[in-house]
């Protein structure tokens, strides 16, 4: 244990002594404190809470998180390079401990600049929701400086519709179809039902059925937050449609709540919930269009119901533990890159493995279409096969692997005073820091350990 | 060199003496990126280093040495051939508790400072703080760098970087000290006191391996010694053994009278050959030269920014009694016994009795023989009291000698 601390303690001195520690905190207050407080915000609750919070957070991890990256490709490579390591390596210390030593270190370290950062945040947070209208205090208290858990409809399964009207549709037209035709009629279906499932035109009404059991004993009088986002199917700037909200039964609601709405921004209205919520625990929430044009919604943006959950105090805390579990993975992905390849190998192929993870859309891309490198838009074949055949199931993979990490975003969850339950944290510490923190970990600790420490000393000899 | 030692362990049947490091067929070859052959540094060696002993590693640049010692301490694998240590793979970690280690590079984090250094690598050894922090204090004393340890080791010149590498190195009070190049950027004073310290190891028992290319430092301390040349061992023995010219004798006597001398060389061209008969002044060594000329001028208390000479060795690395850390005369006086064997001065001096004619000898064995300036201090003879007077007074001006060496 001794060993273990001496390292922790050895890269707390090396990053003060080298004053990284220093120009880090400066960059942080600047991030957390200064930035916020130049750039002007619109007086709105979402306004205040993008600048303050939402960038404040975001630019504080991307320090972090570089510097991080950086200092855990240093740290060992420089090590091993300069031969300190022989140094420490000769002692009867395990190599699993002097690696975990340095992670250790790094992450400690980390825990200590991301939650000071935090509390500047969470402090200007505080201080400077004072500027703003009280009515959009109001707002900022009620749906940011909350934590909200969240109810939705279960996502519909169309598979089974698709199916149905594609055998109608087979009937109709029972000539030879290729692969790739059936494939785009298939889609063409669903995209059909998703269109039926998302429109609702003038005169007629959209219902949205939601599992709210136990929520109308827990709340009583207290309130429900419904969080929509509609769309026009031609956006005019300055248009503002009717929003007719009934719950319960269409044609006799138990309450009805009429507010202005804008197309393309989420709006939210509070009601009470022992009032909407049936007696059986069933939400029913109906839009009824009364307006001169068909309105639309998203699938993808659905329909929330939110209510209170915890304190925000509480949340903040769940959501920068998330934040440090990612920089905990930063730090072990570069721990494992540096315990093979010397300093600048390791950072670069730190930084772009990490890039690449971030921008994994066309990964994602590829994955749905079904092909790599394309098709032909005539014939509709794929023009590579055999390097579909191989890729895809890489891609996928690696997508599943992203996936475990990037399930989370507690910055946006803090933002819109989402509430990141105990569940939620336990999965991100399962997924981020045991699963895929134990496999960097293992990559770099089994290597670490084989590796020869003095081979660069030939000259020497 | 440590005569004691060799002739104990003469002594001693082969079998009972206890092997620390046994190298069999021991190979290395280092390889390209491509896993070609690009060099084969050692090819081949064997040897056995036994406890007590003091084991050279002698050849130039290139020939194996730190490579050898590098496989000795895990940081390489051999490619053919096994080294144990202590009986054990040299990656074993608990055996790694026992073995201290001076690389020849200054491989020491440069933004820690020195005592930082000494406690960051007790640690490592799992040392309980307060005893950490004593073996600290009792090195940093013992290499001279006790008045600046709060100084980063970046700022230290390589003199003192080889000195707090060489504390590191006894941190755990280690029972197989390993130094490579021990004396490299060493002014004569610190190589004298390190090669002081390898004396004094060795005659606790403590086995020493020396890798070096200086043959000076090599002789000096040795016991048994093998000449590495491009990666393969030409020459392993005793050192006594190695240099003897066992055809040739020389008898050293105070300056005879002319007929004397005549006497005895007729005597001499009598039995050998005219040309083969030598007479001459035997001149002092230069190393000891510069040491008594440098402790004159200390004597006018000079301060310095850098280190200090050693003033003694670290009390928990010292034999016996622990708590009178000065009397190292009386040490040196002392029945040689393997559980308290002298401390670092040429064992040939080294006399089994407590008596003055003895410290007489060690006297004159440590004050040079000629006085170079009038100013010169000379050591006083000592007087006829009782032993223990003696003692105390001589162990006085052994004391100052040191700290002038």
């Amino acid at each position: 244990m001794k060993a273990l601390l001496a390292m922790v303690r050895l890269t707390w001195k090396a990053a003060f002594r080298y004053r990284l520690i220093w120009a880090l905190s400066a960059l942080l207050v600047v991030a957390a404190v200064v930035l916020p407080g130049f750039i002007k915000h619109d007086e709105t609750a979402s306004g205040f809470t993008q600048i303050v919070l939402t960038y404040a957070l975001g630019s504080i991890f991307a320090l972090l998180g570089a510097a991080t990256l950086w200092l855990a490709c240093g740290t060992l490579a420089r090590d091993i390079e300069e031969g300190q390591m022989q140094m420490v390596a000769v002692k009867p210390v395990p190599r699993w401990k002097i690696w975990l030593g340095k992670w250790l270190g790094i992450v400690t370290l980390d825990a200590v600049l991301l939650f000071a950062s935090g509390l500047m945040v969470y402090g200007q947070l505080q201080w400077r929701s004072r500027e703003l209208p009280p009515e959009q205090r109001e707002r900022l208290r009620q749906e940011v400086l909350v934590a909200r858990a969240s109810l939705k409809e279960p996502s519909r399964d169309f598979r089974p519709l698709v199916a149905r009207a594609f055998a109608d549709w087979r009937k109709e037209h029972p000539g030879p179809l290729s692969p790739q035709d059936m494939a785009a009629v298939l889609k063409e279906i669903e995209e059909q039902f998703k269109a039926a499932e998302q429109i609702v035109r003038r005169d007629f009404a959209r219902q949205w059925k939601i599992d709210a059991r136990g929520l109308r004993e827990r709340l009583g009088d207290g309130p429900l937050h419904v969080r929509a986002k509609l769309y026009l199917p031609e956006f005019r700037p300055g248009v503002v449609v009717e929003g007719r909200w009934r719950f319960g039964s269409l044609e006799a609601p138990r309450l009805e709540h009429v507010m202005p709405m804008t197309p393309e921004a989420f709006q939210e209205f509070a009601v009470p919930a022992s009032q909407v919520i049936n007696e059986d625990g069933t939400l029913l929430i109906h839009f009824v269009n009364r307006n001169p044009t068909a309105v639309v919604f998203l699938l993808e943006d659905g329909l929330e119901v939110l209510y209170r959950e915890a304190s925000f105090e509480v949340n903040f805390v769940r959501g920068l533990l998330i934040l440090w579990m990612w920089l905990a993975l930063l730090a072990a992905l570069g721990l494992a890159a540096s315990a093979f390849l010397s300093f600048p190998v390791a950072a670069f192929f730190a930084l772009s493995l990490m890039v690449v993870l971030l921008f994994s859309g066309s990964m994602a891309s590829a994955v749905e279409e079904g092909t790599v490198m394309g098709r032909d838009h005539e014939t509709g074949k794929v023009d590579m096969p055999l390097v579909d055949r191989v890729m895809l199931p890489v891609f996928k993979g690696i997508l599943s692997v992203v996936q475990l990490a990037r399930s989370f975003s507690p910055i946006d969850a803090l933002s819109t005073g989402r509430s990141i339950t105990w569940g939620t944290l336990g999965r991100a510490f399962l997924q981020v820091m045991v699963v895929l923190g134990g496999a960097f970990a293992l990559l770099g600790i089994s290597t670490f350990t084989r590796r020869e420490l003095a081979s660069a000393q030939l000259a020497a000899t | 060199m440590t005569a004691g030692n060799v002739a104990a362990q003469s002594a001693a049947s082969p079998a009972a003496r206890e092997v620390v490091v046994s190298v069999r067929g021991l190979t290395k070859v280092f390889k390209d990126f491509w896993g070609r052959p690009k060099a084969r540094a050692v090819n081949g060696v064997d040897f056995d280093v036994y406890r007590g002993e003091v084991f050279g590693l002698l050849g130039p640049n290139g020939s194996g040495k730190s490579t050898t010692v590098k496989m000795m301490l895990g940081l390489l694998r051999p490619t053919a051939g096994q080294v144990l240590v202590f009986g054990h793979s040299p990656r074993h970690v608990a055996t790694k508790a026992r073995i201290g280690y001076l690389p020849e590079e200054s491989y020491l984090y440069r933004f820690l400072d020195s005592r930082e250094t000494l406690r960051f690598f007790g640690d490592l050894f799992e040392l309980p703080p307060r005893e950490r922090n004593q073996r600290t204090e009792q090195l940093l004393e013992m290499v001279g760098l006790a008045g600046v340890h709060s100084r980063a080791v970046g700022e230290f010149s390589k003199g003192m970087q080889r000195r707090i590498g060489l504390a590191q190195a006894l941190i755990n009070d280690p029972d197989l000290v390993i130094l490579d190049e021990p004396t490299a950027g060493l002014d004569p004073i610190g190589c004298r006191e390190v090669k002081d310290l390898i004396l004094a190891l060795a005659r606790r028992g403590k086995t020493v391996i020396l890798s070096s290319h200086l043959l000076a430092d090599v002789e000096d301390v040795c016991d048994r010694v093998v000449i590495y040349y491009g990666g393969k061992i030409q020459a392993m023995g005793a050192l006594k053994d190695l240099l003897t010219e066992r055809d040739t004798i020389r008898i050293t006597t105070p300056v005879l009278s002319r007929q004397t001398l005549e006497k005895v060389l007729e005597i001499l061209r009598s039995e050998a050959p005219a040309d083969q008969v030598q007479v001459d002044n035997p001149t002092q060594n230069l190393e000891r030269y510069f040491l008594e000329v440098v402790r004159r001028a200390r004597e006018q208390a000079q301060e310095t920014s850098g280190a200090t000479s050693a003033n003694r060795l670290a009390e928990y690395l010292q034999p016996g009694d622990q708590a009178a850390p000065d009397r190292r005369l009386e040490r040196f006086t002392r029945p040689d016994t393997a559980a308290t064997p002298p401390p670092a001065q040429p064992v040939s001096e080294a006399k089994p009795a407590p008596d003055t004619a003895k410290l007489d000898q060690l006297l004159k064995a440590q004050a040079p023989a000629p006085e170079p300036g009038p100013s010169s201090a000379t050591p006083a003879p000592p007087t006829p009291e009782p032993v223990r007077q003696d003692l105390r007074e001589a162990d006085e001006k052994l004391k100052n000698l040191l700290k002038g060496s």
